[in-house]
């Protein structure tokens, strides 16, 4: 079934909100999991998170704001001189709030997934 | 001009971003510097090719973009978009300090403005931002002109306005290691050689009662070039650097009235060393220019100047890093530029794998906050 116009512009204001609130969360999941520089993040993102589409012009400037504010720190690797690597990695205080977002996404989803299930 | 060496390619645009990015965003370009050339080398499959740089080059996108997105509000500064308040504020600092470093400079040596330019300046001091603004104005109304020009470059080449812009970047750069090991041998040797009785013996008379005064200056500037080998550029360094900076030029403004320290050179006629007196001979021959004292005017000239600058790049980073939480030290960067270019002698013996890439940074400090 084609989507009208209008519908497309609606799913894509829709889309765009929900990205910007799960962005930060998927990036704290992953980098959770296990350290990664810049571009490695931009290319996991892009490989598990398809559907938030990120691209360097966002990641970047998340990664910085989310070091400035103590959720991530960063280390740089000059193993290879000709790429320096600046690693991030999440910060305890960065985890705890980590977990408080993953327990309040999980919430949400389940509830929009009962409310979605009731509407089909 | 474009290249078709890859590495060359992201350096030039990375230097096209670094325009419009705030003072101390090292950091924020060796991470996309890292970006494009391994986005390069995907592309590429391994392999960087000019093609693949250039590709990677254009996902990432126009260099005004890129450095918003890292240090911009997105918002308005006033009447100028936020991606240009950083070039601009740099700029106007660059003019400001060179104007008065200049003038400081010429008052010292007791050259007043109206000498400078050569006639009376009417209605001072209102004339002075005047006459700023519309040369300013004419200036970016010829450079506006030109960039219209610019627009079908390729994204590694910079616009006439970026050239423009980018011309206060040099002038806050990090002191570079080397400079600072230059300036640890250099202040020994000077400050040594100005102490052998043998050099003392050619002083002027004037001169003999300050030159320890100069030596112990030049050997504090050996340690100062120590500390910022050891440390690179932190709060602590950089207020000594202001520090010395003060005192030289309260040094210059005694050593200008001193006039030329130096009365005698070594001479060797027929294997006989003796002093010639350089004043006296200029005298008997009747040579009735004697360029010393002007040539010393110089010298404190352009020192002074350089001081003066050195006060006003030091205290705008000091401030800069207080507003980051950086404290006093830390192991701060220094100024080498990461250049990606193979050097000219690995390009002339054909050295195909290596690049020249200088240790620049070291972990442990934060990026400073976007500066707008």
């Amino acid at each position: 079934m084609s989507m009208s116009k209008k519908t497309q512009e609606e799913l894509d204001r829709w889309s765009k909100e929900v990205k910007r609130g799960a962005v930060t969360l998927a990036i704290l999941a992953l980098l959770s999991k296990r350290r990664a520089y810049g571009y490695e993040a931009v290319k996991l993102l892009d490989e598990k998170m398809s559907f938030l589409a990120l691209e360097q012009g966002t990641v970047y400037p998340l990664l910085r704001r989310l070091e400035k504010r103590e959720i991530l720190r960063s280390e740089w690797d000059y193993e290879d001189p000709t790429k320096p690597k600046k690693y991030y990695a999440v910060t305890e205080e960065g985890l705890k709030a980590l977990g408080a977002m993953s327990q309040t996404w999980s919430v949400l989803s389940r509830e929009m997934r009962d409310v979605i299930m009731e509407v089909e | 001009m474009s290249s078709n060496d890859p590495l060359e390619l992201i350096d030039q645009y990375l230097d096209r971003v670094r325009v419009y990015l705030p003072l101390d965003s090292e950091d924020a370009i060796v991470e996309l510097q890292t970006h494009l050339i391994e986005e390069a080398e995907r592309i590429g499959e391994g392999k960087m090719t000019a093609g693949s740089a250039m590709m990677a080059i254009e996902r990432m996108g126009d260099p005004k973009s890129v450095a918003n997105e890292y240090a911009g509000s997105g918002k308005k500064v006033g009447p100028v978009p936020a991606e240009y308040v950083n070039p601009l504020s740099r700029m106007l600092v660059v003019i400001l300090g060179v104007a008065l470093a200049l003038i400081v400079g010429a008052s010292i040596i007791g050259v007043s403005l109206t000498q400078l330019f050569g006639a009376d300046i009417q209605n001072w001091p209102f004339s002075i931002p005047v006459v700023i603004l519309i040369n300013l104005a004419i200036i970016f109304v010829i450079i506006g002109g030109i960039s219209m020009l610019d627009r079908s470059k390729p994204l590694t080449e910079k616009t006439t306005l970026e050239s423009f812009f980018g011309i206060g970047v040099e002038g806050f750069k990090p002191k570079g290691r080397l400079d600072a090991a230059g300036d640890f041998v250099m202040g020994l040797i000077f400050g040594s050689v100005l102490l052998l009785p043998a050099v003392v013996d050619l002083y002027t008379e004037a001169f003999t009662e300050y030159y320890v005064a100069v030596a112990i200056f030049l050997f504090l500037g050996a340690i100062r070039g120590a500390l910022f080998y050891i440390g690179g550029e932190n709060n602590f360094n950089l207020t000594v650097e202001a520090i010395l900076s003060v005192v030289w030029i309260g040094l210059a403004i005694i050593l200008i009235g001193v006039g030329w320290p130096v009365q005698y050179v070594y001479a060797n006629t027929n294997g006989i060393w003796y002093k010639f007196d350089l004043l006296d001979f200029f005298q008997t021959h009747e040579i009735p220019f004697v360029p010393f004292d002007w040539i010393w005017a110089f010298i404190m000239f352009v020192t002074v100047a350089i001081a003066i600058w050195r006060i006003i790049v030091s205290s705008m980073k000091i401030t800069m890093h207080l507003r980051a939480g950086r404290g006093i030290w830390w192991q701060g960067n220094w100024g080498e530029r990461r250049r990606l270019k193979k050097p000219f002698w690995k390009r002339v013996i054909g050295d195909q794998n290596s690049v020249q890439t200088g240790t620049t940074y070291q972990d442990g400090y934060r990026e400073s906050d976007e500066s707008q």
